[in-house]
């Protein structure tokens, strides 16, 4: 049961609004994705909610405890949240097993308990074989999924992941993306995950939240954002679109080499067509 | 082709003139530093050590260096450590003064220090002593600071700079989110210092133990004016009293000292690099996050005061100290009107002897440090940008150089370069402009090699695809880039050797004097007054430098 709840939340570094206003319920056992362009305040909002950074307005509710108001505030140590950073933050002097049981000794886990969960986690993120190696002995793949072993170790109900695949190579991405959200359906957990990549965005999550310059341009699922983008903005970083200028004549689009193509919709004069590369059909603006 | 083979053959005869350079002046003097040792003019012999340890005055002096340098290295550690931390890492009000403060100790000389520390320390008349006795009514002064306790007390207060920067810079490399995710998974503020921050800082923190256990060892200011009225010896007033004895045994006696305090320096240096080299966390850092600052909550109020009360202690009451006591007529009397006087600076503006020395070396040090920062670019162009075979051999003799002793470079230099080898530049200029270029060279190379590790290579390979030769990117992008940290470089060549105590102590002749050995003697023989208006005087230089430097870069670099 992991619920987040954000109201009103707003961020300021000095005089720049970062997050304008933000209000969103992450249901349970939810995939949900923060999407945007960097610098759009998606990385912000998510250390709010681990509780690296506090909001400088609004609410933040995970299940029906508030851990971050104008009064209250929790401290990241005490939210049991799991959390995997872009920068993948495996430290370089503990082993793989020392770095994944961490979390459980904080906890004062029994040390026997200890060892049997550190293994079963290193199973299922592959690493059972690197048990005893040390950080610098392992790619980049290899350590995010210590990254992501230490997260998931002490059962937590909310996983965030911060960009975590955006320092891996093509390939061993999808093969990530997938074992991320196996393991999410797995432990059925909420996951808010961050990323300026559309195709995780696309085939991972329940629902996308499109963020540019600190407002949500659109929320709602894959497909919907697909088929219906909100605006230009989403339009434009979502699929390969191409734009075209036309004009309305007499039941057809003219464009600017005398091409042209049938119309029947109600729009008139000067017109923007937007092309799928990638589908059939056309949007007229 | 023809042009690259010459363009490799430029490399190597720079490695060669470097190397060259360091190879004459320092280690082929401390090798015959090493062979004098043991070898006088009938043959190999141990008779100078079996001289020097059956004198049990040097054992006393042996126990006392490794005694106080041990004890400075812990309590620096113990103090620079938390004070990174603090510094670096939380909310403490007034972080950015206190990290001016902290780091500007490192540009004072040490001495002024055990200048300071007398006055307010001293048994019977110490201005803290009496203010305390008074404060407590104690039965008697609580303090002494001619005492091996008052020797550690002043090293530590001037060497903790030291490792502060050096774990400063490492804390500053480390990436934030190792903290954050221990934070993460659970642990508490506290226990993510013990557990995470100390371990991967652990290293450098070494490194920086090392450093003042080095340093401290091998001080000659401050044991000299706290050590010889409480008849304290160490082992650097040892070999200086050997040398100062004059005769052939006395110079053979001080070498032989010298090559056990360089055979204890070169083992420290050794256990350093050993646990250093082997421990080498690299962190894939990702993008910069903002750095993850620590709220103190409740603690914040009373660790500004507790920082700010040792600033006090440690920092302003030793320099205002030594200011009061420029302007004091008795210093058996407290501060008044009556007991006011503009005397010794009169003193310090007039007195030709103390001006010419002041010349000699603000030129000494000026050449140093213009020199020094010429090989520093080349060596950090050379370690940093090219591949060129034997790059690391002058980057070792550089490193080997700072980490001799002072005295034992000195010693070297008397010793092989006073016509014996067919080089006379004893009683020159020369000599200790080539004493401070080798003892200061790493900090101007360390800080542009760091200065142009941080410039992306690709930003020269724009250059040279524009059709910019190596020599014109070098100019148009590097240099550009660099320049704060050239002046940053020059500066800290400059500062220590324009203060320099130790080898201008030994290398000095009639014509030669520098302004440390000038306010050494003062200190010692004859006004106390007058030795603290030139460090008054050297303070103020220290401040309108950073102050400089702050200017010039736009906050960028202070020292």
């Amino acid at each position: 049961m992991s619920s987040i709840t954000l109201k009103n939340i707003t961020k300021f570094y000095g005089d720049v609004e970062v997050i304008k206003n933000f209000s969103q319920v992450i249901a349970d056992h939810e995939f949900v994705t923060l999407l945007g362009p960097s610098g759009c305040g998606k990385t912000t909002l998510l250390r709010m909610i681990a509780g690296f950074e506090k909001p400088t307005t609004g609410e933040i509710m995970i299940d029906d405890v508030v851990v971050s108001d104008s009064e209250n505030f929790i401290p990241p140590n005490e939210r049991k949240i799991g959390m995997v950073f872009q920068s993948y933050a495996v430290w370089p002097h503990m082993n793989v097993f020392d770095n994944v049981a961490y979390p459980l000794k904080i906890n004062h886990v029994k040390k026997s308990e200890i060892k049997e969960r550190v293994e079963t986690i290193l199973d299922a993120v592959h690493l059972l074989p690197y048990i005893n190696r040390m950080p610098n002995e392992l790619s980049g793949g290899q350590q995010q999924r210590v990254a992501l072993g230490r997260a998931l170790v002490s059962n937590p109900k909310l996983l965030l992941l911060d960009e975590p695949l955006s320092n891996l190579d093509a390939k061993l991405r999808e093969s990530m993306r997938y074992e991320i959200k196996e393991m999410q359906k797995k432990f059925g957990i909420t996951v808010v995950y961050v990323t300026h990549d559309q195709t995780e965005a696309m085939t991972m999550s329940d629902r996308v939240i499109i963020f540019n310059k600190g407002v949500i341009q659109q929320i709602d699922t894959p497909i919907n954002i697909y088929k219906n983008p909100a605006n230009e903005f989403v339009r434009d970083f979502i699929g390969r679109i191409n734009f075209i200028n036309g004009t309305v004549n007499d039941g057809k689009i003219i464009f600017s080499d005398n091409q042209f193509i049938t119309y029947s919709g109600n729009k008139s004069g000067d017109v923007l067509v937007a092309i799928r590369t990638d589908s059939d059909g056309y949007i007229v603006f | 082709m023809q042009n690259l083979k010459y363009y490799f053959n430029f490399k190597a005869v720079l490695i060669f003139i470097i190397a060259a350079f360091l190879l004459l002046f320092n280690v082929f003097p401390i090798c015959y530093l090493i062979f004098r040792s043991f070898f006088n003019d009938s043959g190999f012999t141990l008779e100078a050590f079996k001289r020097i340890y059956t004198y049990s005055l040097n054992w006393t002096a042996l126990r006392n260096t490794l005694i106080t340098a041990t004890l400075s290295m812990i309590f620096g550690v113990m103090i620079a450590f938390p004070l990174a931390w603090l510094v670096g890492r939380t909310d403490l009000y007034g972080k950015k003064f206190f990290r001016t403060l902290f780091v500007m100790t490192y540009m004072v000389p040490p001495y002024v220090g055990a200048m300071a520390w007398l006055r307010l320390l001293n048994p019977r008349v110490g201005t803290l002593n009496v203010f305390l006795k008074n404060l407590l009514s104690l039965p008697d002064n609580p303090f002494n600071i001619y005492t091996l306790g008052g020797l550690v007390w002043v090293l530590t207060t001037f060497y903790y700079p030291y490792a502060f920067i050096t774990i400063s810079r490492a804390m500053e490399k480390m990436d934030p989110s190792l903290e954050e995710a221990s934070k993460i998974s659970g642990a508490s503020p506290l226990k993510t210092v013990l557990t995470v921050t100390f371990p991967i800082m652990l290293p450098s923190i070494v490194a920086a133990g090392l450093l003042v256990f080095i340093s401290a060892a091998s001080c000659y200011g401050i044991p000299s004016i706290i050590g010889a009225p409480g008849q304290i010896d160490t082992v650097t007033t040892r070999i200086i009293d050997y040398v100062y004895v004059g005769s052939a045994e006395g110079l053979t006696d001080a070498t032989t000292l010298a090559v056990s305090l360089m055979l204890i320096a070169n083992i420290v240096l050794y256990i350093s690099t050993f646990i250093c080299g082997k421990k080498q966390y690299i962190t894939v850092s990702g993008k910069s996050t903002r750095p993850n600052i620590v709220e103190l909550g409740k603690w914040r109020i009373p660790i500004t005061i507790l920082v700010s009360l040792f600033a006090l202690i440690v920092v302003i009451i030793p320099f205002a100290t030594v200011a009061i006591t420029s302007f004091t007529k008795n210093l058996g009397k407290p501060l008044s009107l009556s007991n006011f006087t503009t005397r010794y600076w009169n003193i310090l503006l007039t007195r030709k002897t103390i001006f010419d020395s002041a010349m000699n070396s603000l030129i000494s040090a000026s050449l140093a440090a213009t020199f020094g920062i010429i090989i520093s670019c080349v060596m950090a162009w050379l370690l940093t940008r090219t591949k060129a075979r034997g790059r690391q051999i002058p980057d070792f003799l550089i490193t080997l150089g700072s980490g001799t002793p002072s005295v034992v470079i000195a010693l070297a230099l008397i010793m092989t370069m006073s016509g014996r080898f067919g080089i006379n530049i004893y009683n020159t200029l020369s000599i200790m402009i080539i004493a401070y270029m080798i003892k200061y060279l790493l900090m101007g190379m360390r800080t542009i090699v760091s200065a142009m590790n941080q410039i992306h290579p690709s930003l020269e390979e724009a250059a040279l695809i524009s059709g910019a030769k190596w020599q014109r990117s070098f100019r148009d992008v590097v240099l550009p880039l660099i320049a704060p940290s050239v002046v940053a470089g020059w500066f800290l060549i400059f500062m220590p050797s324009f203060y320099e105590l130790t080898m201008s102590t030994l290398l000095y002749s009639t014509d030669t004097k520098t302004i440390g050995y000038e306010l050494f003697t003062y200190q010692t023989y004859h006004s106390q007054q007058t030795a603290s208006a030139i460090a008054t005087g050297i303070l103020v230089l220290v401040i309108v430098v950073n102050w400089i430097l702050n200017k010039l870069t736009k906050g960028e670099f202070s020292i």
